[in-house]
This record gives structure tokens, sequence and C-alpha cells, in this order.
């Protein structure tokens, strides 16, 4: 019987693989704006904090983060999934439960973060963002677990040998617990920077963003590299890879940030870090293919294009940031004139 | 068969259910909502009615806190869950429909910041730019729904995507422009039944009097579009697979029949309390319309997933997993070479690739009340004789080897006692309860392949030769395989049939 295949993919893998490396770093511009911001409001010291202006501010837009990290957080794994089905279906199958769980947790969190940002009495706001940072802390790290799991087929055909109930949980810590810990190092160095950001009108914000901004950036190092140490046998074909030139850009890009940040200069310290930020994004893209190779090769999927459909997405994708861009225009033009008029 | 299959306590019909629901509830409503917001503001505006302004903008809260949360999540939510449940599926749908996804994303993205921005613009936008806002918000999130049809009524009706396996053929497939419509007319009802519901709570008679009248024309509108498109609708599914399904499922016909009933009884009550006596609208009978609305829309979701059986894509692909075009390799060569994750147990994995997906042994849809008391060559007949059964299953993919492997493996699990231990009754009753776990799978009673007109008159020997010969008959039944004293019971009770009839 003819029937028609599915293994393919509907377009060439480069222009997959740079629509996932993209739409991942915008994830995680909202991601770490949102968890990182989070994390510096709640754990960083600030006088009077819980009234203060900006602190308010930042708040009041967590609901809103947390809607762009949902929405742009679809993209990169609906890419992921086409490329490397078989890694990223076994890997979640393997910790199933808690997997799904993902979906409660950041429902939970989604709803304390607007309790939060509606909140009339502030003594209950330390409560509500602390349950909502620890949730979205549970997601952080099943996120890390099972991508570091779906990257080693030999572990999750081991881990569903002794557990097929979904309860699983990659037991190899050395594997996932830098990488966990320097993404979250990561988002706190630029959930600062948004901190200091939001805050340069206000020394003692713009200090406490400044702050976590260069010891965040430290940690990271920090943790990069012992990410790097613990990657044993694929430590030497990734020193021979394009990556280390990146990481290396990373690294130099991220101290220009800290140095624009520094001087106030925002607009460029933020594009730096963008940038820095993608380029760390496509060294962890590297990392993946060379971890697999001889297991999974994503390249020998045929491609079967499908160009019409392709350029249909892509003028939606135009017209989506054209209206957005309009509707963000309406919005704050006529909130300046409110303002206006209110003054 | 190439991914591990999740052994979870609880039947995967039930986790799938517990969060498509909600989701398709929410995300009908969160299109219909958007509508209704955007038209009631533009009337309140134009009649210069600030009370009902107000009204609209206390909606609009709630409305962003169910849709852009709960409906998001629970959509993401979906795509978690099948990739759990049925990642092979999920494969496919994704090769072949990844940049109608990716389409869907970008409306996703007009669609929440247009939501988020219209409920915090409601104190200082002016109304221009906060009606152009609402009117973006609406059909960034119905064109949501129509690439999303697209993929959901492929599943039902490929069309020719299953000769040239063509992205638009498959998208533009029969049922997808009536699916689309009678979405439409859904998302217009769900919207007016809500806001009557609000509306219902108003304590002001006069002001509940017209808001209620004004929702209950919205209910009406969308009862109007959603009766035509669903005939469209059940029209549109080829002739062939409705004829199959009704012959041997019962669940799409009852889910009609009680969907269309709920339907009218809506009908009904919109008319009385939103037309006729609306300012005597209680919260009550709100609810109550509300949930008829709902439990018409189940019906309709329930009559397309089980129409849609045994497939998962209808044609392509069996509920678990299995490919059609596979299924005779499998059942020649066996199934268990291609099952990649193995646990050692042969008859655990094989039940759990080909039934697991729908059956469990004890919890949802069991197979234990179905198998106690029988034996394993009883259970070996049925598996490999699934095709003459009173259900629409998946053959069995696999070869005579492994029938028997997963045969066993499900005696292991049900009640071994003898049948009339199980059950325990004498004569003819123990004979009628021998006919319905043995016989009546296949042959039902005043239904599907009866035949018990050809039983009645005959002696023992005859009934004998039936039982120890059924291959004879029909290459899927089994032989009878039960104890003397099931036989001596059956035989009874056949014998006490009265002529030409069933019981």
């Amino acid at each position: 019987m003819n029937t028609p295949g599915y293994n393919f993919i509907p377009a060439p893998l480069w222009l997959i693989s740079s629509l996932h490396v993209l739409t991942l770093t915008l994830h995680f511009v909202a991601m770490n704006f949102l968890f990182g911001g989070l994390l510096v409001i709640l754990f960083g010291r600030l006088d009077d904090k819980w009234n203060n202006t900006v602190v308010r501010r930042f708040i009041s837009l967590f609901p809103t983060a947390m809607a762009a990290t949902v929405t742009l957080g679809v993209a990169p794994l609906l890419f992921l999934q086409l490329a490397y089905h078989r890694q990223a279906y076994a890997a979640s199958i393997v910790s199933g439960w808690w997997w799904l769980l993902i979906i409660g947790a950041v429902m939970v969190a989604y709803y304390l973060l607007y309790g939060a940002a509606f909140a009339r009495t502030r003594t209950r706001i330390p409560l509500l963002l602390g349950l909502a940072a620890v949730l979205l802390a549970y997601v952080s790290f099943v996120y890390s677990t099972v991508f570091s799991m779906a990257e080693r087929p030999d572990l999750y055909h081991t881990l569903y040998a002794a557990n097929r109930s979904g309860t699983a949980v990659n037991p190899e810590v050395g594997v996932w617990g830098f990488r966990w810990l320097h993404m979250l190092s990561g988002t706190v160095t630029v959930g600062a920077f948004f901190v200091g950001l939001l805050g340069r009108g206000d020394e003692k914000v713009y200090r406490l963003g400044r702050g976590f901004f260069l010891w965040g950036m430290a940690a990271s190092v920090v943790l990069g590299i012992a990410y790097l140490m613990s990657l044993g046998d694929t430590l030497v074909p990734m020193m021979r890879s394009p990556a280390m030139w990146l990481i290396l850009v990373a690294l130099v890009l991220s101290l220009l940030s800290l140095h624009f940040y520094f001087r106030r200069r925002f607009l460029p310290a933020g594009v730096v870090l963008f940038v820095s930020l993608l380029s760390m994004v496509i060294v962890r893209h590297i990392l993946r293919l060379i971890v697999l190779n001889g297991k999974w090769e994503p390249s020998s999927i045929p491609v079967k294009p499908q160009w019409s459909v392709f350029v249909i997405f892509l003028v939606c994708f135009l017209a989506a940031i054209g209206v957005v861009a309009w509707m963000l225009k309406a919005y704050f033009g006529d909130r300046a004139r409110a303002n206006q008029a209110n003054a | 068969m190439s991914y591990p299959f999740w052994d979870v306590g609880v039947g995967y019909g039930v986790l799938m259910a517990a969060i498509a629901i909600i989701h398709v509830f929410v995300s009908h409503f969160a299109i219909g909502g958007g509508l209704y917001l955007v038209i009631a503001e533009t009337a309140a505006r134009r009649d210069n009615d600030t009370r009902r302004l107000d009204h609209i903008a206390s909606l609009s809260k709630f409305f962003i806190l169910v849709t852009v949360v709960f409906g998001a999540l629970t959509g993401v939510g979906i795509w978690f869950i099948i990739g759990l449940l049925n990642p092979a599926a999920t494969e496919v749908l994704i090769h072949n429909f990844v940049w109608g996804w990716a389409i869907e994303w970008t409306f996703f993205i007009v669609e929440i910041c247009a939501a988020i921005l219209y409920y915090y613009g409601w104190k200082f936008m002016s109304a221009k730019n906060h009606l152009a806002i609402g009117w973006i918000y609406f059909v960034a999130a119905w064109l949501s729904l129509a690439v999303i049809d697209g993929i959901l009524s492929f599943m039902l009706t490929p069309g020719g995507w299953l000769k040239t396996g063509d992205f638009w053929q498959g998208f533009l497939n029969p049922t997808y422009f009536s699916s689309l419509v009678f979405r439409t007319g859904i998302c217009v009802m769900l919207a007016g039944l809500y806001s009557m519901l609000v509306a219902s709570r108003e304590r002001d008679p006069e002001f509940r009097g017209r808001l209620v009248r004004y929702d209950a024309l919205w209910a009406l509108a969308g009862i109007a579009i959603l009766v035509p498109s669903w005939f469209w609708f059940r029209g549109s599914i080829p002739a062939d697979v409705t004829a199959s399904v009704a012959q041997r499922l019962p669940m799409p016909s009852a889910s009609v029949a009680v969907g269309l009933r709920f339907l009218v009884a809506l009908t009904v009550l919109v008319l009385v309390f939103g037309l006729m006596i609306p300012r005597r609208m209680h919260v009550v009978v709100a609810l109550v319309m509300m949930v008829l609305g709902l439990g018409f829309f189940s019906g309709f979701e329930f009559m397309r997933e089980s129409t849609r059986k045994p497939y998962v894509i209808y044609g392509f692909m069996y509920g678990n997993g299995v490919e059609v075009s596979k299924a005779p390799e499998y059942q020649s060569a066996g199934m268990l070479p291609s099952i990649e994750f193995r646990s050692g147990d042969d008859g655990a994995d094989l039940f759990n690739h080909a039934c697991r997906s729908c059956h469990t042994i004890n919890g949802y849809k069991p197979l234990a009340p179905v198998f106690n008391g029988t034996d394993a060559r009883f259970i070996f007949g049925v598996v490999t004789g699934i095709k003459g059964m009173h259900a629409n299953m998946p053959p069995f993919a696999g070869n005579a080897e492994e029938a028997e492997l997963i045969a066993g493996y499900i005696w292991k699990h049900v009640d071994q006692r003898p049948f009339e231990q199980v059950y325990p009754l004498t004569g003819a009753e123990l004979g009628h309860k021998v006919y319905e776990v043995r016989c009546g799978r296949c042959h039902v009673p005043g239904g599907y392949q009866d035949n018990m007109q050809s039983l009645a008159g005959l002696q023992d020997d005859d009934i004998n030769e039936i039982l120890d010969n059924g291959s004879d008959y029909d290459e899927s039944m089994p032989n009878f395989t039960g104890s003397d004293a099931e036989r001596a019971a059956l035989i009874t009770w056949i014998k006490s049939l009265p002529a030409g009839g069933a019981k």
C-alpha cells in the first residue's frame, strides 16, 4: 500500500535550525526578564522594597512577561520536535509526569503573578512571588534534566528499562547540574539587566540591578566553564568546533555589555547582550549536534519543502510584527496623551 | 514503535480528555468572547452608555484571566499530552503541518498581545484605537481557529492527502469548511451564554433584562449558524466512514442524539428566559443553559472522535500508533522486532503497543470484566479475530506467536477462577452469561451479527458441532474453549430460546 511518508522536514535543515535558534533566543529574553527579574526582586536588598515604584511596575509587568515567555516558547519547541523528534519525545515520556506537570506549574505561577500584580495588600506580594519563583525553578529544572537526557539515547533507554511509569528523573547530576545552574545564573544576569534598565531613574534600583548583573555574569562564566569541564569526551570535539569561537565572542560581548551598562548606555548594552545570548544559544545547538554525533543525524532526514506554506508563514510572521508594533504604538501613544492631559 | 510507551496507571482517554475538553471550551469561548466584547463595546459607545461600558470592561478582566492564561496553557498542554500518549501520530502531524502550526503561532502572538493591550487599554485608550485592537484580537483568534481546524479535521477526513501527501489536500480536507463554520457558531453561542451568565447576576432588573436580551440574541445567532453547518459537516464525512461506524459503534449516534436534545432544550430556554422574560433571568437558569451548550458541544466532539475510530488519522494510522500500511508487515514478521523500547516482558510490551492506548486491565475501558473466568485460548481467539467484534478496533498487528504472548499476559492479570465461580449462576442463567462473555462481543442479540434465529430449535449435537468448529463458519470465530459446565449451561440457554427470537 502506498501511503504518504512523514519522515521528512518541510524545509532545509539550516532554515529549521535558524528559526529554532532565533525563536529560542527570543524565548530566553522574555523568560529571563520574568524569572531573572523575579529572583532579583525577591532576593535583592532595597529599602521599602514593596512600595518602590519601579518594583511595583516590574511586578505589574510579570504577567505580560509570562504571556510572552509562553508564546515565544512554542515555536522553538515545535522546530526542535521537527528535527529531534525521536529524542524529544522519548526523553519527555521517560520523565512523563514531571514533564506534564510543567503545564500545571506554569499555570499556577501565572495566576500567582497576576495575584501579585493586582494585589491590594502588599504584605502578600513576597509570598505570591516566592511561590511563583519556586514553580518557575521547577520548570527550568525539568527542562534542563529532560533535554540533557534527550541528548543521550543510551541514558533514556536505560532509564526506561528500569522505570516505565514516567516518574524517572535524569540521575546524571554531573550532566545537567552545571548546565542548569549556568542557565539560572544567566537568567539572573539578564533579569538584572532589565531591573537596572527599568530602574535607571532610581539610583537604588539601578545599583541593585547592576550588582546582580555583575555577579550574575561572573557566576555564569564560572558555571559555564564548569559545565564545559563536565562534558568529558565531548569537550575535545567541542573545542575543535566553531562553538569555541562563539563562546569567546559571547564572553567578550558580555563584558562589553557590562561596560556599556556601567556607563548607563542601555541600548548598546542591551543589543550586545542579546547578541551574546544568541551566540550562547548557537553554542548550545552545536553542542547538541556533537553529543548526538553518531546516534542521530538530523541532516539525514529527507527534505521535502513546502514553500507555498512557508511563504504564507513568512508573510504572517512579518505581518504579526507589524501589527504588534502598531498596537504597541497606539497603546503607548494614547497612554502618553492621557498622562499629558492628566498632568 | 520507535518510542517508549508511557505505562501510566491512568487511562489515556482520561488524561487526554482532562486537558482537551477544558481547552476546547475555553478556546472557543475566547474567540466568540472577543467578537462579543468588541461589538458590544461599539454599541455601548454609540449609545454613550457608560454603565454598559463598565460592565463590558469588567467582563474583559475575567476574559483575559481565562483565555490568556488558561486557554493558552491548556493549548500547550494538549501538545504536551499528545506527545506523551501518541508520539508517532504527533510526529506525523508535526512533520506534515509544521508550517501550519507556525502560521497559527504568528496569530497566537497577535492574539495574546491584543488581548493584553485591550484589557489594559480600557482606562486611557481612544475609542477608535481600543476598538481596533479589539477587532485585531478577534480576527487573530479566529484565524488561529481556522488553522487548527485544518489539522483537526484532517485527522478525521485526510482526503486526497492519503494519496498525494500534499499539505493543501490534507489541510483543506472534505470536512474543513463545514467544521470551521460549525465551530464559529459554537464560539458565538458560547459567548452569548457566558455573557448571559454574568448578566444574570446584575441586581437591577431593568439593566439585567436589557443585557440578557442582547446576550440571548448572540446565543441564538450562534445556534442559527451551527445547526445548518452541523448537517453540512455530517454530510461532508464520506459515506463509507459513517456507515462503517454506525454499524459497529453506538457512541457517535448516541452522542448526536444526546447533543441534539441538549440543543433543543437550550434553544427553548434561551427563547423563553432570554427573549420573553429576560428580566426574570436567574443565575441558575443561566448556568443550566451554559451546561446545555457545553453538553451539546461535547456531543459533537465525542461524535467526531468516535467516528474516527479505530484510527487516529483516518485510513493512515490506528489509534495505537500502528501505521495502516505497516500492519501486514507486522502480521507476517511480527511486531516485536519493531518495538525499539523493550521491557524484557514481551507480553507486556505487545499489550502496551497494541491495546493499552485504549484499554487497561482494571481501570479505564477495562479488559478484566471481558475476560474474567475465561482462558488464554479464548483470549487468543479474541485477539486474532478482533475484526469480527462489535467494536471499532484496529486489527491485531502481530503474528500468531505474539497473539499468544498478549493472550498470556492478559490472562495472567484477570480473574482465573472457573467461570461458574466468577459468575455464581446456574442453568440457563449461567448459559446466558457464557453467551454474553464468549459469544456476545461479536453476536449481539437483536443487533450486530445476530445469528440467534439460526440457533433456535437446534439439539445438543448441532450446537456442539457449531461450538467445536467455529472457525469453519468464519475464520475470525474461535472454537469454544470453555469448561464442560459452561458448555452445558450455554446449550441449556440456547435450547431455551423461543423459535426465531432473540432474548
